[in-house]
């Protein structure tokens, strides 16, 4: 294991540029999640590090060793895909021993290895099978270990569960976490489910168009986000739009008056908002922003109720209360109080689309 | 309740299958089993000079042709050109077949009927467009001795080497395209997954690449070979008078010698040649890569 290192690491198609000088380092032993819309350039990034795109130009480095222009073979990286990309003619055994047998380790180690590469993603004696008898989780269990046989200096994951039900994804989304951990490894995960990239990263990227919106941990990313990119991408945010009314005070575009937080935006703004930091009713008085509403649309989410609120003619705010069912379920049409505190209002400059 | 069907919709039943199946079957039972069948009786006939085809049941005709070394030569002529075509069209096409079907460029569906064009062109048109190239005032003599690379020009027309270049030209496409609709089959990311775990691009061509399209190269390589084995135009166009091969033979001893048993039994000695040697490729290349 080693770190990773990708500096102003760029990709251009003609005019085209698809990752805008990319710098990133990534720890010994982290699990690194670049997390993005499709299109954003996470998956062209991946392949540069696993060396099937050639860089335009930026530097990658494992450790101290200079990869930019190694070729793919010579990199020491596991790669797992989306398609699981098993050699469909060899058993999983020979799968497993494949890059062991690239690298002419002698039979009686490779054996061993590959058996203890099974044992480690739970699929001991399935050996003998071919990769079209096993169901799709355990054919990536199996594309797993046989990046993980090999002892790779950085495991690539390239959106490993997205061909996996919702049931099994979280099986084993959970079952690469603790592998992971267990065994140290340098990872690099590209995902488009913020759900996913939340639960199993040290760290996550955050990337648009190309370039990175925001490195940090969940709750970086949550409670300070950069931008409303960010803010909006990952969990989910009411926007109010409005301008900056001074410090700590907001306009918004349907009239009300707003305590926010100190940002450094300057006329027109957007705020975002968590549906889990507004509350409903009597309790609502109390706080520094409060605003009668209509109910326009209820959401039963189980656990939790989303509220629909209407606070004017351009102002609309998503409330999220847990459900009690002793407490009162706010109807369509209801006239309620919301309220949320200052610290809830985050301002960003309005981007230009 | 009424009786429900338990067959799928849009699945044929039996009857509806039997109905697909009956036009193809009725042309290839009638147009080929039947005259092949009739040859074959023809092929144990005898031949009298005068008389033609006499009822008989006899083996002299296949005898005659093992025994005289001049059809055992063009027997083994056949098989050699046949053999190396199909060498030739296997190298040359795998890694045409591999560009063309990984390319990403929007100019694919060009490339594609570039490989197909030359089938819109006869082989006879074609054998006799090498002829006008390699005579010995042809284009290419012609042209290598106005740059005095040589001084007599080169002997190609009418040499086992034309023979082979023009079959190869004629059978590359067929291969090309048997392996071009396989290889796109293969998931990219099935070699990419071969390079990461340390293999070369050679490695991963003999270990991956070449299994997984094994089914391509088997029917490419049956598809030409029977090909190369029956070629008639090319053979006799740029092969010459002296260069004899099984299919023009077939169609001399036919047309030129009215000796229908004896041609009879070399059209079957063709077509069992052609099936024995098809099935022991087969059979190598299975052995080989399976």
């Amino acid at each position: 294991m080693a770190s990773l290192t990708l500096d102003a690491l760029t990709k251009r198609y003609g005019d085209n540029v698809v990752v805008k000088s990319v710098s990133l380092a990534v720890r010994d032993g982290e699990f690194l999640v670049l997390l993005g819309p499709s299109g954003c350039g996470k998956t062209t990034t991946l392949r540069m590090i696993a060396g099937f795109v050639p860089p335009s130009g930026g530097s990658m480095r494992i450790g101290d060793k200079d990869i930019t222009t190694l070729p793919p073979w010579k990199r020491n990286a596991g790669l797992v895909f989306q398609s699981y990309a098993l050699f469909p003619h060899m058993t999983v055994n020979e799968n497993v021993g494949f890059g062991l047998d690239m690298r002419k380790v002698d039979r009686a180690e490779t054996t061993a290895r590959v058996a203890e590469a099974l044992r480690l993603v739970r699929l001991e004696g399935f050996g003998e099978r071919y990769p079209r008898q096993l169901s799709g989780g355990q054919q990536q269990r199996v594309a797993l270990a046989r990046a993980l046989v090999i002892r790779p200096d950085v495991l690539l994951l390239d959106e490993p569960l997205s061909n996996l039900d919702a049931k099994l994804r979280l099986e084993v989304r959970l079952e690469i976490r603790a592998l992971q951990q267990q065994l140290g490894l340098t990872t690099v995960m590209v995902t488009h489910d913020q759900e996913e990239a939340l639960t199993m990263a040290d760290r996550l990227v955050v990337m648009s168009d190309g370039a990175v919106r925001q490195v940090g941990t969940q709750s970086d990313l949550y409670e300070r986000p950069a931008d409303l990119f960010v803010a909006d991408f990952v969990g989910r945010s009411t926007m109010i739009s409005g301008t900056v009314a001074g410090a700590g005070a907001f306009r918004s575009d349907g009239g009300l008056m707003l305590s926010c937080q100190l940002s450094s935006a300057e006329g027109a703004a957007t705020i975002a908002l968590r549906p889990e930091r507004l509350t409903l009713g009597a309790a609502a008085q109390g706080l520094a922003n409060h605003a009668t509403g209509k109910v326009t649309f209820v959401s039963y989410l189980g656990a939790l109720l989303d509220v629909h609120v209407r606070l004017n003619d351009t102002d609309h705010v998503v409330v999220q209360i847990p459900n009690r069912s002793d407490g009162h379920v706010p109807a369509v049409g209801d006239m309620i109080e919301v309220g949320w505190p200052a610290s809830a209002c985050l301002v960003f400059p309005r981007e230009v689309a | 309740m009424a009786a429900v069907s338990t067959r799928p919709v849009g699945e044929p039943g039996n009857l509806t299958a039997a109905g697909l199946l009956v036009p193809a079957t009725i042309f290839v039972a009638i147009g080929l089993m039947v005259p092949i069948a009739i040859l074959f009786r023809y092929s144990l006939n005898a031949f009298v000079p005068g008389q033609l085809m006499v009822d008989a049941l006899t083996v002299a005709n296949y005898v005659k042709f093992f025994t005289d070394p001049f059809y055992l030569q063009v027997l083994w002529r056949t098989v050699r050109v046949a053999v190396a075509c199909t060498v030739f069209c296997l190298l040359f096409g795998f890694p045409l077949a591999y560009v063309l079907a990984r390319t990403q460029s929007r100019y694919k569906n060009l490339l594609v009927m570039a490989i197909i064009l030359p089938l819109f062109v006869g082989n006879a048109v074609r054998a006799a467009g090498w002829m006008v190239a390699f005579g010995s005032k042809g284009f290419v003599n012609s042209t290598l001795m106005s740059m005095g690379l040589i001084s007599q020009p080169l002997e190609i027309m009418y040499t086992e080497l034309a023979v082979v270049i023009g079959i190869i030209a004629v059978n590359l496409p067929f291969m090309v395209l048997t392996l071009q609709s396989v290889i796109e089959g293969i998931d990219r990311n099935v070699e990419e997954a071969a390079f990461s775990l340390g293999a070369s691009p050679l490695t991963m061509a003999r270990r991956v690449l070449f299994p997984l399209a094994l089914p391509g190269i088997l029917a490419g390589v049956i598809l030409t070979f029977i090909l190369a084995m029956n070629a008639y135009a090319t053979p006799v166009l740029l092969g010459g008078p002296k260069f004899q091969t099984m299919g023009p033979l077939v169609f001399s001893t036919f047309a030129q010698q009215n000796n229908w048993p004896f041609g009879g039994a070399v059209s079957f000695i063709l077509m069992t040649a052609t099936l024995i040697l098809t099935i022991a490729s087969s059979l190598l290349i299975r052995r080989r890569y399976a």
